[in-house]
């Protein structure tokens, strides 16, 4: 047992070594933790902020919170004991993940929330307004319906912003059109085998009388399509999701989706990367930097 | 036994069918109250749909009836099936290899994952919580790092086609009935399936009596884990992709269907047969919630209200006989 404690010690100063050979470099640490790295939008935004810190010398510290605010709390307190120049969180929750702001602030580390927000307030934000990108994609299905129609909602994880927000957004352009008339709106929590199923029970209940499908994710969007497919019904159905995954895409290039919004992850992960090392540097940033959806159909889609 | 129906065998009909007659009363009357709400419920659009949808979770159930008979429990269904349809994905792109190449790999990936949760608890004495708790973060693990975290799509239709249709029957289905006939006759037919209840029933006594138990709790958790492998293939081609994130959950969904399906979360007392009709009842239950437009956050008030209710139900019945 001694023995193995003594290695553990002996392991732990060695992982410790390089940070302070980096400290004499006064090579500038960002510490992140992110919502969840099994989901791929997640991904884009970890990928786009590792090649924008290479750039700028930076080095990286990235934690995976797997979805849980106790978890990303934890991994905050851990950057904080680090002594680390700044922080980058992608929060799992609006409330749960707050501590881990208040924290960082009472520690005089600069924290850049990227994607989401806190209720505590981060010393810069960089994302997109959720609401947006549900608004976008509803508006393009009461233009192919020319206003009228059955329309079915597949909603996200219930009470996650992300699912809130979407259908706030939609609920705001279906309240503007009469003539859309909401059939259903259910939780596939944006799993795609899930709205498989989904679909192919809304298919069955509302027959003929559905028209188009927003699905507040491209994994549902995907998962909807196939079931449609499968009953032959594409032509008469219009099915729009949101995310811009690259399986969507495709399926937009194939003429098989009919339109997917475009969250630019890429543009997060550089952004909050830049106001993270300006804020280490007693820089003053912008406090919220929005950056736009963009609707992509097959028209677009070409131009992404 | 020379007469088919004696005393003997009438009443030991009856003690095998008798305790699932509640469960299928239960089946019944949940049916018959959709069909009077919702009338398409007995399509057999809606029908077919609904043997499909419940496949997956089948072949689960039907896994973990094994392991549960032995007093164990398996954890790491669900990323056993994002890992099998990872593999099967990646090596189901078109023109790639022939069909039989990513099923084989998907079902060997499930069959390793349970290989190994088998050792750790049959030779390593872990406890099959621990073993396969450790496997269903570890598994997971491994499904994104073979995915680097994305979906793994670009499907080849061959491989598409084992969710379609075959005769306008879902063949995710018939490879659920075939695999349940399997099962269910090795447990009741074959030594290792009458060990199986020997070990759970009483460990002790069941080595006294000469059972090799490690070998028989090693083959259960290595069948179960097979069988989530083809349960993530058959997952694979229904959605055309492998998820590295599918499946979550699932290991949760089949334990509750094993259940209600009389089997005993102790051990030593089961049936295929039953898990087959707790898998049913959740499937249309599932399938009955979404028709009749109830709430998201009311269908998980159901779901959990009707597992535990349909267990309470069925102990009831049968009294003291169950642990």
């Amino acid at each position: 047992m001694k023995r193995v404690m003594w290695l553990a010690l002996a392991v732990l100063c060695g992982c410790g070594r390089p940070q302070q050979a980096g400290k004499q470099e006064r090579q500038v640490v960002i510490g992140v933790s992110l919502l969840n790295m099994a989901n791929e939008f997640i991904v884009t935004l970890q990928a786009a902020m590792q090649e924008r810190a290479d750039e700028l010398g930076v080095r990286l510290i990235v934690n995976d919170a797997q979805r849980s605010p106790e978890r990303q709390v934890q991994q905050v307190e851990t950057l904080i004991a680090q002594r680390v120049q700044a922080i980058v969180l992608n929060p799992c929750e609006v409330e749960a993940s707050s501590p881990a702001v208040l924290k960082a602030r009472a520690a005089a580390i600069p924290l850049v929330n990227v994607n989401s927000e806190t209720a505590a307030q981060p010393a810069a934000f960089v994302g997109s307004r959720d609401e947006e990108s549900a608004e976008l994609a509803m508006d393009y299905i009461a233009q192919r319906l020319g206003g009228v129609g059955g329309v079915l909602m597949m909603e996200g994880y219930m009470g996650q912003a992300a699912q809130l927000k979407r259908s706030a957004g939609a609920q705001a352009v279906l309240a503007r059109h009469p003539g859309l008339k909401l059939l259903a709106s259910q939780s596939a929590e944006w799993d795609r085998a899930k709205a498989v199923t989904l679909m192919e029970n809304w298919l069955q209940a509302y027959g003929p009388s559905i028209r188009a499908v927003f699905a507040q994710n491209d994994e549902m969007a995907m998962g909807a399509l196939l079931a449609v497919e499968r009953a032959g019904r594409k032509r008469e159905i219009v099915i729009v999701g949101v995310d811009a995954i690259r399986d969507a895409l495709q399926a937009v290039k194939e003429g098989r989706l009919d339109a997917t919004v475009f969250q630019d992850g890429r543009a997060q992960g550089r952004g909050a990367i830049d106001a993270a090392l300006r804020l280490s540097r007693g820089e003053t940033v912008d406090p919220e930097a929005w950056i736009p959806f963009r609707l992509v159909t097959r028209d677009t889609v070409e131009t992404l | 036994m020379r007469y088919r129906f004696d005393r003997q065998s009438l009443t030991r009909g009856l003690t095998v069918w008798g305790p699932r007659l509640g469960l299928v009363a239960a089946l019944l009357t949940t049916c018959g109250v959709l069909a009077l709400l919702r009338p398409h419920f007995l399509s057999l659009a809606n029908l077919t749909n609904v043997v499909r949808q419940v496949s997956i979770n089948g072949l689960l159930a039907v896994g973990v009836t094994w392991v549960l008979l032995t007093g164990g429990v398996d954890l790491s269904l669900g990323s056993v099936v994002a890992l099998s349809g990872v593999v099967a994905a990646h090596l189901a792109h078109p023109g790639m290899y022939p069909l039989w190449v990513p099923i084989t790999a998907g079902i060997a990936a499930g069959t390793a994952c349970g290989g190994i949760n088998g050792l750790f608890v049959a030779r390593g004495g872990v406890p099959p919580f621990i073993a396969t708790l450790g496997m269903m973060t570890a598994a997971r693990g491994l499904a994104l790092v073979l995915s680097g975290g994305r979906p793994v799509s670009n499907m080849s239709p061959t491989l598409t086609r084992l969710a379609g249709d075959w005769l306008h029957v879902p063949v995710p289905a018939l490879i659920l009935g075939g695999v349940a006939l399997a099962a269910g006759w090795t447990l009741r037919n074959t030594r290792p399936g009458r060990y199986l209840f020997a070990v759970g029933g009483n460990e002790q006594a069941a080595r006294a009596a000469g059972i090799p138990v490690r070998g028989i709790k090693g083959l259960a958790y290595t069948v179960c884990g097979a069988l989530a492998g083809l349960a993530g293939v058959v997952l694979a081609a229904r959605i055309t992709t492998g998820q590295p994130n599918a499946g979550a959950g699932y290991e949760l969904d089949a334990i509750a269907a094993v259940v209600i399906g009389g089997t005993s979360l102790s051990g030593g007392v089961g049936s295929v047969g039953g898990t087959l009709l707790g898998v049913l009842l959740m499937g249309v239950i599932g399938n009955g919630l979404d028709l009749l437009n109830v709430s998201s956050y009311y269908q998980q008030i159901v779901k959990g209200a009707i597992i535990v209710g349909a267990v309470w139900f069925d102990r009831r019945q049968r009294g003291a006989r169950v642990k």
